[in-house]
């Protein structure tokens, strides 16, 4: 049988504003498996970002379990077993570009030849020779490549993309995500992408459909999707 | 839109509007607090100026003037409240025969006072033995003439037979110098010493013996009417107030010309009162203004700390389409709210402080200086929030604005070495003033003109501005070409991160640079201002002790010697030491001076012997010389100088012998120079071994016992009160009444409220600097640090972070800090040590201010920091998915 990397049962999230509460993620139950391609679509608010959280530990489900069952417990999955790609840029602005990217393994500890895996993570983003640039001096698309190259260098098993494209223009996503699978190519680390971008859904295997907070099928891409 | 605008700033950045209100609050209320000290220190200089002049005017009658004329003229030119005639008699000397021997004086003075005078002029003569009813000698005389109570003595009347008279009591005169002045002398002539020998006989009989003489030598008897005025309508400010008595002054003398001449002494005491006024201008720009500096640099770092913030929102709002005129108004609102507030909690905290430590009444005075403040907390959050706006505004690209400058160069001044020019100008300044030896402040005597080197300030400005310049520059050479060390340095605490930490930290060289900047100045402040107060203070103790002698000093006369209790008052509970002195009189040449004899190995055990006190030689060295020399003398500079000795040079003084009452020569050796002693006058005086005086005068009496208390002086004094009563004449004084006493010099100057402003203000600014900049700057990066706890960061990692970010610029800013608190101290100091009497010889340190401000700085680095890790513990999920928050 195989372990999954995440298996989650009815879990929940739900938040008190201003006194209302809020289901941001209704009970759901799931698994994620090694060499997974999923993308988790749906209109915005409703719960992609906060299921990704949950999926990274970054969270807490207020019901229900989740449980990394292939990585570990929570509070040690990140960085070295899962990644994370980040809506916005999220590249510290007084770091240059080898040094962000080598972030996850110093954290971990892993020190030794950090900087020459940091410039093989940029290489593998086509980002190499701007690796003693700092953040400010990049475009939003080379910034989101980046941060992909910072979440691939640890090599986690588990990428968590949380609408990586979702400031590019569509060129330039198409571009980023190319990018992403190119890096994962070759690896069975599993990937869960949340967009709204239906052309970029289309090119992953799964897709996680949400909508007020219900995680309400999980299809392989429509045909005419891709078209 | 405005509106919108504003509401949103006071809903969602509370603190940061909070922290820049605190910054101009402070601002505000230390130039309104200060401006107020200097206001009322004029009033009260002025007050206590008015309350201790003895007589206001002494207005010299000429030969054949009409008094009455006189009388009408200066009721019309001024408002006198006390008017009395004092006749002034030239003698050729007293004699008197006590025992078996007759003494004589030289020449002399006899007054004439009429029965009211002493009631309207308290403070003219003290009475030491006897009445005051009837003929009064003064008590050098008394001594002079050993006579007492119920003694005849003998006027010699020039031209007329010697007249007889009894004396009923012994007094002293402490206002002699004005009292004998001379009046109508040209400005600028040297003043003239008061009489050796003064007799006071009641007016009636003064006429009696002296206007046959007036008849005989006209010029030998005058009369002059002493007046007080009213104080009523005087200005507050000493300057103004001086001007005013000086134009009444003029007013009468110009009605009574031909007919009489006035000595002005209450414009001779404001113009010392102006003079301390202006002292006290210095001390508000030494002290004050790196203050007030200080306060605008913090608010200037709170408003900025958020101008990355506000430069994103600006260039988000420019992408929307808001025009640069727009983005200003929107910059203006913030700048209003934070002025308006911080104006407001500024003015009351300087009313509190007002209310305080001084008079309400004075804050009438100090209005011009609160609107000043006012004005200046509304232009300094318009510099801080209007000028990085508009900077933003002028920027070509919403790209551009977004930028955040890490690749800046360095700064004009860097390049052009502007910190280390100021500090070659400081020190050039310093040199010139050390080696001149000139004072900030020109009082010369006798010169109604008072001015300040305003050039002096130059080496302390300079200084202070250049070093904490060079401490930018060094900080960024530093981090940025030793970005290596730094990593080194960091690694015991942030480990493999170190690397990473010491690159962030490079690339916020200009941040991490102006921090460390801000912190060194914060505790140069905290560190000079205090140092400087505490060495004041000591330096007003040295003073008064250098005026009373000791702690509690009991002081007697040759025929009834305070010496004969010693015993007594050395087991006195809370004497720690008593030491008896000689203070008896002794003629070189014709000048009749003060001489101590004491012990110079034991001396110091009842009061201190500062360096200062003597010539070209240490306290230690001076008191070894006398005590292997027995007949050894320490004599003025102005006795070196008149009779030009060189040290082993013999000097012959003339002492009075306690066989036949009468001054013999003595021989003495000039072994050195004493500039100043306890109880000595400011002049001329002599220093000697007691053990040779009494040989050489057959009496070991001592005139006067010093006594040091081991706690406070007050019981000490009341028990040796108790003690001295048995003694005719005898007096005891304390420390703290010397300290009231003292009124001409800077240490005079109240500094309790400026003090006590100042260090609290102070330690306020430490620990904002130290705990509201470091948090309001790391909380500006609050998202790099949700970033790396979202990457999986433990919170020593994340510690790691804050700790080395804050460590970086808490540690050697207080370091630097420290070293520039000392040594801009020494140079206010050494800049001001014309206004110390006697200069400092050393810094006095007050540890536990300064522990207590270390303290204050590590408990708010350590609360930011603490914030800031649990803030970024737990990673904020809404701010991973904005660009900024």
């Amino acid at each position: 049988m195989v372990t999954p990397l995440v298996e989650a049962t009815d879990i929940a999230r739900r938040f008190q504003l201003a006194g209302q509460a809020v289901h941001a993620l209704r009970p759901a139950s799931f698994r994620v498996l090694r060499g997974d391609r999923i993308a988790l679509v749906g209109p915005s608010g409703s719960g992609k970002s906060t299921l990704l959280q949950l999926i990274a530990d970054l969270d807490t489900p207020s019901a229900g379990t989740l449980a990394w069952p292939a990585l570990g417990t929570s509070g040690t999955l990140r960085p070295e077993k899962i990644g994370m790609v980040f809506q916005a840029s999220s590249l510290l602005p007084m770091l240059d570009l080898a040094e962000n990217v080598a972030l996850p393994l110093l954290l971990a500890g892993r020190t030794e030849g950090s900087r020459e895996r940091a410039l093989q993570a940029l290489e593998s983003v086509g980002l190499a020779s701007l690796a003693d640039k700092l953040p400010e001096e990049l475009s939003g698309g080379q910034a989101q490549r980046v941060g992909i190259a910072r979440a691939l260098v640890a090599r986690p098993n588990l990428i968590l993309a949380d609408e990586p494209t979702g400031q590019l223009d569509s060129v330039t996503a198409q571009h980023v995500l190319d990018a992403l699978l190119a890096a994962l190519e070759g690896t069975d680390a599993a990937l869960v992408v949340s967009t709204h971008d239906r052309s970029i859904a289309a090119r992953l295997r799964s897709i996680w459909r949400m909508d007020h907070g219900r995680l309400q099928a999980q299809a392989q891409p429509a045909t005419e999707a891709v078209a | 839109m405005i509106g919108v605008w504003a509401r949103g700033l006071l809903g969602a950045r509370q603190g940061r509007l909070f922290g820049a209100m605190l910054g101009v609050g402070l601002t505000v209320g230390l130039i309104a607090a200060v401006g107020s000290f200097t206001a009322s220190a004029g009033s009260t200089m002025t007050a206590r100026a008015i309350r201790d002049v003895p007589v206001d005017w002494q207005i010299e009658l000429l030969p054949d003037a009409d008094k009455t004329a006189v009388t009408e003229a200066l009721k019309n030119a001024a408002s006198p409240t006390a008017m009395e005639t004092v006749g002034y008699a030239d003698t050729g000397g007293f004699k008197a025969v006590t025992g078996q021997t007759e003494q004589a004086t030289g020449a002399g003075k006899v007054l004439g006072l009429p029965p009211g005078y002493r009631e309207a002029f308290p403070g003219q003569v003290r009475l030491l033995v006897g009445s005051l009813e009837g003929v009064l000698i003064a008590q050098q005389t008394a001594a002079n003439l050993n006579v007492g109570v119920g003694d005849a003595v003998s006027i010699e009347r020039p031209g007329l037979a010697p007249a007889q008279v009894a004396v009923v009591g012994v007094v002293s005169l402490p206002n002699a110098d004005s009292t004998f002045q001379g009046i109508g002398l040209p400005k600028g002539a040297a003043p003239q010493a008061p009489p050796d020998n003064v007799l006071i006989l009641p007016l009636a009989q003064w006429h009696a013996l002296f206007d046959p003489q007036r008849a005989a030598r006209p010029g030998s008897v005058r009369e002059q009417l002493h007046v007080r005025l009213s104080h009523a309508g005087l200005e507050q400010d000493p300057g103004r107030a001086f001007l005013q008595v000086e134009r009444m002054a003029n007013n009468l003398e110009a009605r009574v010309a031909g007919s009489a001449l006035i000595a002005d002494n209450l414009a001779a005491r404001l113009a010392g009162a102006r003079a301390d006024a202006l002292y006290a201008r210095v001390l508000f720009l030494f002290l004050g203004v790196p203050g007030i500096l200080l306060a605008g640099l913090f608010t200037v770092a709170v408003a900025t700390s958020g101008v990355a913030r506000r430069r994103r929102e600006e260039a988000l709002l420019r992408t929307r389409g808001a025009s640069s005129a727009q983005l200003m108004q929107l910059a203006g609102v913030e700048a209003v709210v934070i002025g308006a507030g911080g104006m407001l909690a500024g003015l009351a905290l300087a009313a509190l402080a007002a209310l305080a430590w001084w008079q309400p009444a004075m804050l009438g005075a100090a209005l011009p200086w609160v609107l000043v403040a006012a004005l200046g907390g509304v232009a300094l959050a318009a510099l801080g929030i209007l000028l990085p706006a508009w900077r933003t505004a002028r920027l070509s690209t919403v790209v551009a604005s977004r930028g955040g400058g890490l690749r800046a160069p360095a700064p004009l001044w860097q390049q052009l070495f502007v910190d280390v020019a100021l500090l070659a100008l400081a020190a050039l300044v310093f040199w010139a003033i050390a080696r001149t030896g000139y004072e900030v402040i020109v009082a010369p005597e006798g010169v109604p003109q008072t001015s300040v080197h305003y050039e002096a300030f130059l080496a302390p400005l300079a200084l202070w501005i250049g070093a904490s310049l060079l401490v930018m520059r060094l900080t960024r050479i530093v981090l940025d070409r030793g970005r290596g060390a730094v990593a080194r340095l960091l690694a015991p605490l942030a480990g493999g991160l170190a690397p990473v930490v010491a690159a962030a930290l490079a690339r916020q060289r200009d941040l991490i640079a102006r921090g460390v900047a801000l912190v060194t100045l914060a505790f140069a402040f905290a560190v000079s201002t205090a140092v400087f107060n505490s060495t004041y203070e000591a330096q007003a103790l040295v003073d008064a002790q250098l005026t009373n002698g000791a702690d509690v000093t009991v002081s007697g006369s040759t025929a009834a010697p305070a010496g004969r209790l010693l015993r007594k008052l050395a087991s006195l509970p809370g004497v720690a030491a008593a030491e008896p002195m000689m203070h008896r009189y002794a003629y070189v040449g014709t000048d009749l001076q003060d001489l101590y004899g004491i012990d110079p190995r034991a001396i110091g055990r009842a009061t201190p012997m500062s360096d200062a006190y003597f010539g070209g030689m240490s306290a230690s060295e001076a008191l070894a010389k006398l005590a292997a020399r027995p007949d050894g003398v320490l004599v003025s500079e102005e006795t070196v100088q008149t009779f030009q000795l060189q040290p082993g040079d013999l000097l012959n003084l003339r002492l009075q012998s306690a066989i036949d009452n009468k001054y013999h020569v003595v021989p003495f050796h000039y072994i050195g120079i004493a500039r100043e002693f306890p109880t000595a006058p400011k002049d001329s005086f002599l220093v000697a071994n007691a053990s040779y005086v009494a040989r050489m005068t057959a009496t070991d009496a001592s005139e006067v016992v010093l006594l040091r208390a081991a706690g406070n002086p007050e019981p000490v004094a009341a028990a040796a009160r108790a003690l001295a009563a048995s003694v005719p004449g005898a007096q005891v004084t304390t420390l703290g009444e010397a300290q009231q006493i003292i009124s001409s010099t800077l240490t005079s100057i109240d500094l309790r409220g400026l003090t006590a402003l100042e260090l609290g203000f102070a330690a306020l600014m430490v620990a904002g600097v130290t705990g509201l900049i470091l948090l309001l700057g790391l909380s500006e990066r609050r998202r790099s640090f949700t970033i790396l706890a979202a990457l999986g960061a433990r919170p020593p990692q994340l510690g790691a972070f804050l700790w080395s970010e804050a460590l970086l610029v808490v540690v050697p800013g207080a370091v630097c800090g420290i070293g520039l608190g000392f040594a801009i101290a020494a140079v206010l100091v050494k800049l001001l040590s014309g206004v110390f009497d006697p200069p400092p010889e050393a810094l006095t340190v007050p540890w536990a201010y300064l522990a207590a401000i270390g303290a204050a700085a590590v408990l708010c680095t350590a609360g930011a920091v603490h914030v800031m890790l649990t803030l970024a513990r737990k990673p904020d999920p809404l701010a991973l998915r904005r660009e900024y928050s």
